[in-house]
């Protein structure tokens, strides 16, 4: 039981950075294909697909930056050693971890399907790339929210 | 490949689609070495020089290419070969013909220059297969089909009546394609087609002083709306067909004949609303970044496209009305 708080603290990091990064995974994937297709047409379009194609990337960015919170939070990036958790302790960071590992994956998805169809768009309506680029990001909004709930909740967790 | 790349790139092939503006300027040139020419920077030009200026033939090349390119991505090879699978009739449709003249004594009867190579099967195979009567591995229920054919000429001698049975079994083999998808969108609109082919065959037969019982035979199974009620129609004067038939999909469609008191001239405009109205049907998908039915908007599009291209090069060539020319083109982009 000594180290069933470190060991819940780091299982959260590692969801936080491993759900969030096949969240993003499979978003690049499918507006990859989406993007495969248009240049596939008019390769001229590969700058527009680019940016649209690495949106749903910024969800895996934010796992992993959650991870790292959590990491420097427990002292293990300083080689000073790991800090002394309780369960409880290590569960709330799990808890914290949640928001971001969660809402990270899904909306990752979701705004890869958007940033799809926003290439689709500009495919055939090449003058539409500000509104185009617009769409998917009023997804990211729900992943950065959160992010910052996960921020806050370690923010708030006292170890040590 | 997965149908978000498919439609991405239909989405880019669209851009390439002649737009009906486009074929109304071609109506305007003043004859058609001006009109091939016009032609010059379009997808149809490489045709026309390899087809030494046939415009047919150019038209079934591009057609044909666009369905070998499609072939590369689609995932699902049916959602063509619903398109496709018609030209295959057609083909059966030509050679039988063709051998029934030549039983009845017209030794050149047969016209092997109308078959189309935009079908699933090799022309040649079929001639081949039809000719020597080895049908056994012909798709779509031919097998059976030619058989019953030539049973059905020897009973009757009627060329249309196996025209008939053609059809019907040719709706049968596109509703099984459809069904064999698993996609509710294709079924549907596979049935919508076979609706529309149906009030098509309707507005002919009431031109044509048909009653119900007599025109039954002529309507295909398989659409939202049955045979027989369809058949009834003919019973009841045409302009309340559109509220008969306002419980379905394609009682709007009647507006045109509605408007129009004469049946004669109501024919280009049902055909044409039929025509919209199939590209209406698939509409939604257009909103969709993975929708299968998007092969299908793509390749209706692609079709009216070398369909309004012929309107315009046979007025063009033809010399003929060019307000009646335009009045035919089908709004496909």
């Amino acid at each position: 039981m000594e180290y069933l708080g470190l060991s819940l603290a780091l299982f959260g990091a590692a969801l936080a950075a491993a759900l969030a990064g096949i969240g993003s995974a499979i978003g690049i994937g499918i507006a990859g294909g989406a993007a495969a297709g248009v240049m596939t047409e008019d390769p001229n379009k590969f700058g527009s697909c680019l940016i649209l194609q690495a949106l749903p990337g910024t969800q895996g960015i934010y796992g992993l930056l959650i991870a790292f919170f959590v990491l420097n939070k427990l002292g293990l990036l300083g080689g000073a050693g790991a800090v002394a958790l309780n369960w409880n302790q290590g569960l709330q960071i799990l808890a914290s971890c949640l928001p971001i590992a969660v809402v990270g994956w899904y909306s990752a998805i979701w705004q890869g399907r958007t940033s799809a169809a926003s290439i689709q768009m500009i495919g055939k309506k090449p003058e539409a790339m500000g509104k185009a680029i617009i769409l998917p990001a009023m997804v990211e909004t729900y992943a950065v929210l959160a992010l910052l709930t996960s921020i806050l909740m370690l923010m708030g967790v006292q170890v040590g | 490949m997965s149908y978000v790349y498919t439609v991405a790139r239909l989405r880019g092939m669209e851009n390439h689609i002649l737009d009906t503006a486009f074929f109304s300027r071609l109506m305007d040139s003043a004859g058609i070495d001006e009109a091939l020419k016009a032609l010059g920077e379009t997808s149809y030009s490489q045709w026309i020089s390899q087809n030494g200026n046939s415009f047919d033939k150019a038209i079934d090349s591009e057609m044909a290419a666009t369905f070998q390119e499609l072939e590369t991505f689609v995932p699902d090879k049916g959602l063509l070969d619903i398109f496709r699978l018609p030209y295959d009739f057609h083909n059966v449709k030509v050679l039988l013909k063709g051998l029934f003249k030549v039983r009845s004594g017209e030794l050149e009867g047969r016209r092997y220059d109308l078959l189309s190579n935009l079908g699933t099967v090799d022309p040649e195979e079929l001639k081949n297969a039809v000719e020597t009567e080895e049908y056994g591995y012909l798709p779509y229920g031919l097998t059976d089909l030619i058989p019953q054919c030539w049973q059905l000429w020897d009973a009757t001698k009627s060329a249309q009546a196996v025209e008939l049975l053609i059809d019907h079994q040719m709706f049968k083999a596109m509703l099984n394609v459809a069904e064999s998808l698993k996609m509710p969108d294709v079924i549907h609109w596979v049935k919508s087609r076979i609706d529309a082919e149906n009030l098509r065959s309707a507005v002919r037969l009431a031109r044509m002083k048909y009653d119900s019982a007599k025109a039954l035979p002529f309507f295909h199974e398989g659409g939202t709306i049955r045979p027989d009620d369809m058949a009834k129609l003919l019973n009841e004067p045409q302009e309340t067909w559109g509220r008969l038939l306002s419980h379905t999909d394609i009682g709007a469609v009647l507006g045109a004949l509605q408007d129009s008191g004469n049946i004669k001239a109501a024919l280009t405009d049902v055909s044409k609303s039929l025509d919209d109205y199939l590209i209406k049907v698939l509409e939604n998908a257009k909103y969709s970044m993975d929708a299968p039915a998007n092969v299908l908007l793509y390749l209706l599009t692609k079709e009216a496209e070398t369909r309004n291209m012929r309107v315009a090069l046979v007025c063009v060539a033809g010399g003929l009305d060019r307000e009646f020319g335009r009045r035919l083109l089908s709004n496909g982009r």
